[in-house]
């Protein structure tokens, strides 16, 4: 199911192609599906949502590149059923998203669904500590990573109505 | 014993109306939302980033950090206040601290100044500051990071990250101490340096390679008391600039005041009252560029101040209307900075201040009663302005203190409704002299935070490094090393299955097979921790203002100080006892039901109607802990005696025991809501019982409450403990206060160490909960510690509303009201 995506997603080398991509798509419809997360009861595109808009973000937005501009992070997303493995890589300025698992990341989520997880990184009202206590989510490894992660998603989710 | 010369202990004519500086302050206090202040975070990064020397020793990097930011720290003038020095850049702030927690801000930078719940103002340059400056040069460098890269993500780290099991406090501050300023008041922080340069000289002379560890700690120490002088200097820069600027003369004199003070102080020997008030102020600044601010406790200020007060008395230099202007103004000096909480964290610890701990009356080294006339100037003060910090606490030795003290002491609790709390001297002695402190010493204590004890200066507990969730260990004794929250993960050892235990005592063992077992692992990760803050958070400017560690040559961290311990709070005490007191009574004597019908149950969550009849046969049938029944006493005790002997076993990395105590602050409601069931009746999610204090509605005698408590005290009990008790406020509080005065007389004479009110009723705190507005200053009682009642988060107000309330006349629980 997150296997296209992330296709696309590495095949976006170029910010030329990006463009291309936001016009095929259609940015209205990708910022429509990351905000129908946060509205509906089912969150289960959640990760490939923001995944996909951080990836475009990151090339269209040099004041949100300034994140990763010297930034080296492995991250390593997993839902409890197994149903999805993602590692996202930041290295030399740039986002790589892997099908999989990636090596010596620096955190691992484990999440129970996209619900918790959304809830965990993003929701308006944040619940990194809630979420853990109740085992919604799992983690492994540098929560330093996971707090810069959520900052970032926390920028993402502040420009939606800029765009809306 | 000094003579007491006021003609009214309690001050009564000195009021906010005709103290119009405090009352303004005190105003403009209430008024000010916190601030995030990056200053340190800022200065500590760059020092790191470009002049930090690898080679230097751990002391002499941690000098050189703190000397740079203060240096650089700027000086200003918030207000009137007569006092020169903030802990922050702002006049209300919240200090970051990167080396331990700051970096869970991170995810909130873009918000923290607008969430709902306790906001704290952030600039969006100062956000972008963080984001892109400080915090990435921190991601792999604070206390946890470095604990897990050294020591390889051990088992007990992911205990503690779990959560639900026990907190490491290392991961997030160094602090909680009580320093001894005698003596940097007699001799000034430049006698302290010129003591160290001497020490220094006198070991290098000796050319002897294994005096370079002492020889650099006393170079240290010179380096970090220089930034406290430039510190100094800098507000006195300011004040003049500020006196040149002022068109009122009489503000122009005032700043001209506190500059001439600034050049005097802290540099100098402290020569009047108000020198001595401001020296120690600006030490205490300069030991918040060097640690946390977390329960960095001032001690015994009526005693330290009490000679400067004197002389100025009798030399006319100094009036008690003075005297309380100036107490008052460091009382809102102290609380000048909060601590940054993110919004992931108010469940746990919403609503908390950074709790420094002063502490009143009592006895002096000799065993005579200490109170004196500045005792009860600091007691007038703690009533006239009736905030959260300092966290004010009363002595009282029932044998050689009067029972004026008593009553006074008595009074301004219920003025204030919840301040100060109230300390025994003599069980308090006893736990002290138990740990090998010498009575001398042990009758030298001081509060630190929120009810650890220490001897003033001498001892350096390290009070707050586990707090440990009791309900984990029983959980994992009911479901043989596992607990519901964390699934089918076996956390401890396997244990026997409690439905195949013949007796209370089998369980017993297996009980305390888990909790020994859980305390290892707390204990196992609080010396790693204890390492790495031996490399990295040395604290040679604190260590100065300490005794031992200018002998030893020796940093605090190092085991510098006269005495060492390590401090362990537990969470859950009562619930836990009562929960084994429902085991033995009901499943071994009385065969109500089998383990099996139990921990069904248990595990159902009491849920249906049969399940409602056992929670309520529980509820209603099984002995209480805070009731005289004998098996809960029996259990009680045997818990108190069991956790004393275990923590004793264990030697810390500074050579000191672990010492255990009971309280709380609000994790006893964060932990509660996430835990299970329990045998007692208890649902899942119901909150904890607070520090020792029994069962909510558990406990409807207040006099068998008391004696509950307070046979537990004492030795068992060296780190201290919270009891929580609310009283039904009465129209004539001079009659209230003189029965007050004789129940706290009768518990602390059982052997009770401590305890602190809410002066309140059920009623009255639900409409605080449902009208915050009618009741912006509504300051209570958590555990330990005191909270505005508005910022407390859902769980701790409900926690709060449906604590036992007694009426201090007929000594019996009031029903508590059908809740909404």
């Amino acid at each position: 199911m997150i296997i296209p995506f992330i296709e696309e997603l590495n095949a976006m080398k170029m910010k030329e192609e990006m463009f291309d991509i936001i016009s095929t798509k259609g940015i209205e419809e990708l910022w429509a599906d990351f905000r129908n997360c946060f509205d509906s009861e089912v969150a289960e595109e959640f990760l490939e949502s923001l995944l996909t808009l951080m990836h475009i973000m990151f090339v269209v937005n040099h004041h949100y590149r300034r994140n990763i501009n010297q930034f080296n992070g492995r991250y390593q997303f997993c839902s409890e059923d197994g149903e999805i493995t993602v590692g996202v890589i930041f290295a030399h300025g740039r986002m790589k998203v892997v099908e999989g698992m990636v090596d010596a990341p620096h955190i691992t989520v484990t999440f129970r669904n996209g619900r918790t997880l959304l809830n965990f990184i993003i929701s308006p009202r944040q619940d990194i500590l809630g979420s853990m206590l109740k085992h919604d989510v799992r983690t492994e490894g540098n929560l330093n990573y996971l707090y810069k992660f959520g900052f970032m998603a926390k920028q993402l989710q502040l420009m939606i109505p800029q765009l809306g | 014993m000094t003579p007491i010369t006021l003609a009214d202990i309690g001050l009564k004519e000195f009021t906010l109306q005709n103290l119009p500086r405090l009352q303004e302050l005190r105003s403009q206090y209430f008024s000010r939302r916190p601030e995030i202040c990056i200053e340190r975070a800022r200065y500590i990064t760059k020092y790191l980033r470009l002049h930090d020397d690898l080679e230097d020793s751990p002391e002499i990097r941690q000098a050189k950090k703190v000397s740079y930011f203060l240096h650089r720290k700027s000086a200003q003038f918030h207000d009137r206040n007569l006092l020169a020095g903030n802990t922050t850049s702002k006049a209300l702030g919240a200090p970051l601290f990167p080396e331990f927690f700051a970096l869970t801000l991170w995810p909130e930078l873009e918000t923290v100044s607008k969430r709902t719940k306790n906001p704290q103002l952030l600039t969006d340059a100062e956000a972008n500051e963080l984001n892109l400056e400080i915090f990435p040069f921190w991601m792999d460098r604070n206390v946890l990071e470095i604990t897990r890269t050294r020591f390889g993500n051990p088992k007990c780290l992911q205990l503690f990250e779990n959560l639900v099991f026990f907190i490491a406090a290392k991961a997030g501050c160094i602090s909680h101490a009580v320093p001894a300023y005698s003596l940097m008041l007699e001799q000034g922080v430049s006698g302290l340096i010129t003591m160290a340069a001497e020490r220094e000289g006198e070991l290098a002379a000796a050319g002897d390679p294994k005096n370079k560890q002492q020889i650099d700690f006393f170079r240290a120490v010179q380096i970090a008391l220089e930034g406290i002088i430039a510190h100094a200097k800098q507000l006195a820069k300011e004040a003049e600039q500020l006196a040149r600027a002022a068109n009122d003369p009489a503000e122009a004199a005032e700043f001209a005041e506190i500059a001439a003070i600034c050049r005097q102080v802290p540099a100098g020997p402290a020569r009047t009252f108000r020198e001595a008030i401001n020296a120690l102020w600006i030490c205490q600044v300069g030991i918040h560029a060097e640690n946390i601010n977390m329960a960095m406790s001032p001690g015994r200020l009526d005693q330290i101040l009490y000679p400067y007060y004197r002389r100025d008395i009798t030399e006319g230099r100094l009036d008690v209307g003075q005297a309380i202007e100036l107490v008052g103004c460091l009382w809102l000096k102290i609380a000048d900075n909060v601590t940054m909480v993110p919004e992931a964290s108010e469940e746990l610890f919403g609503g908390a201040g950074t709790v420094p701990a002063i502490t009143l009356g009592g006895v002096d080294a000799n065993g005579e009663d200490a109170v004196n006339d500045l005792t009860y100037i600091m007691l007038r003060v703690t009533e006239l302005l009736a905030i959260r910090d300092p966290n004010v606490n009363a002595r009282y030795d029932y044998e050689k203190n009067s029972t004026a003290y008593c009553r006074r002491v008595s009074e301004a609790i219920l003025n204030t409704k919840s301040v100060p709390a109230f300390f025994n001297d003599t069980a308090n002695i006893t736990a002290l002299t138990g740990q090998g402190e010498t009575l001398e010493h042990a009758r030298d204590y001081a509060v630190i935070g929120c009810v650890e004890l220490a001897s003033s200066g001498r001892d350096y507990p390290a009070s707050s490094s586990i707090m440990m969730n009791l309900a984990a260990p029983l959980e994992m004794a009911l479901f043989r090393g596992k607990r519901p929250i964390t699934g089918d993960e076996q956390i401890g050892p396997v244990t026997e299955d409690p439905s195949t235990l013949r007796s209370f005592e089998e369980f017993w063992q297996v009980f305390k097979i888990q909790l020994d077992w859980l305390i290892g692992q707390a204990i196992q990760l609080n010396e790693y921790m204890g390492s790495v803050h031996q490399e990295m958070m040395p604290s040679p400017l604190l260590s100065a203002l300490f005794i031992g560690p200018m002998d030893k040559g020796k940093d605090l961290i190092q085991g510098g100080a006269l005495y060492n311990s390590s401090g362990a709070t537990h969470i859950g005490f009562a619930d836990v006892v009562d929960s084994l007191n429902a085991i033995e009574q009901t499943v071994f004597i009385a065969k109500k039901f089998t383990f099996s019908e139990l921990l069904e149950q248990v595990r159902a969550n009491f849920s249906g109607p049969q399940g409602e009849k056992v929670r309520l046969y529980l509820q209603n049938h099984a002995p209480k802990y805070g009731t005289e029944a004998p098996i809960a006493r029996k259990n009680s005790r045997n818990l108190v005696q069991h956790l004393f002997n275990l923590y004793q076993s264990h030697i810390n990395y500074r050579g000191g025991r672990y010492r255990p105590s009971y309280w709380t602050m609000t994790n006893h409601a964060g932990l509660g809501g996430i835990s299970g069931a329990l045998p007692h009746g208890r649902k899942a999610g119901e909150v904890f019982s607070s520090g020792m204090t029994p069962v909510s509605g558990a406990a409807p005698e207040l006099t068998a409450c008391l004696n509950a408590v307070a046979e537990l005290g004492g030795e068992l009990v060296p780190g201290g403990w919270a009891l929580n008790i609310k009283y039904t406020p009465e129209a004539d509080v001079a009659k209230m206060a003189e029965r007050f005065a004789q129940t706290i007389d009768a518990y602390f004479r059982a052997g009770g160490q401590q305890v602190q009110f809410n002066i309140m009723t059920y009623e009255m705190l639900l409409d605080a909960k449902k009208h915050p507005e009618k009741y912006p200053e509504l300051m209570v009682r958590v555990s330990g510690y005191s909270a505005y009642f508005k910022d407390l988060n859902e769980m701790m107000k409900d926690e709060l509303i449906t604590r036992t309330q007694y009426g201090l006349a007929d000594g019996q629980a009031v029903p508590l009201p059908a809740l909404q």
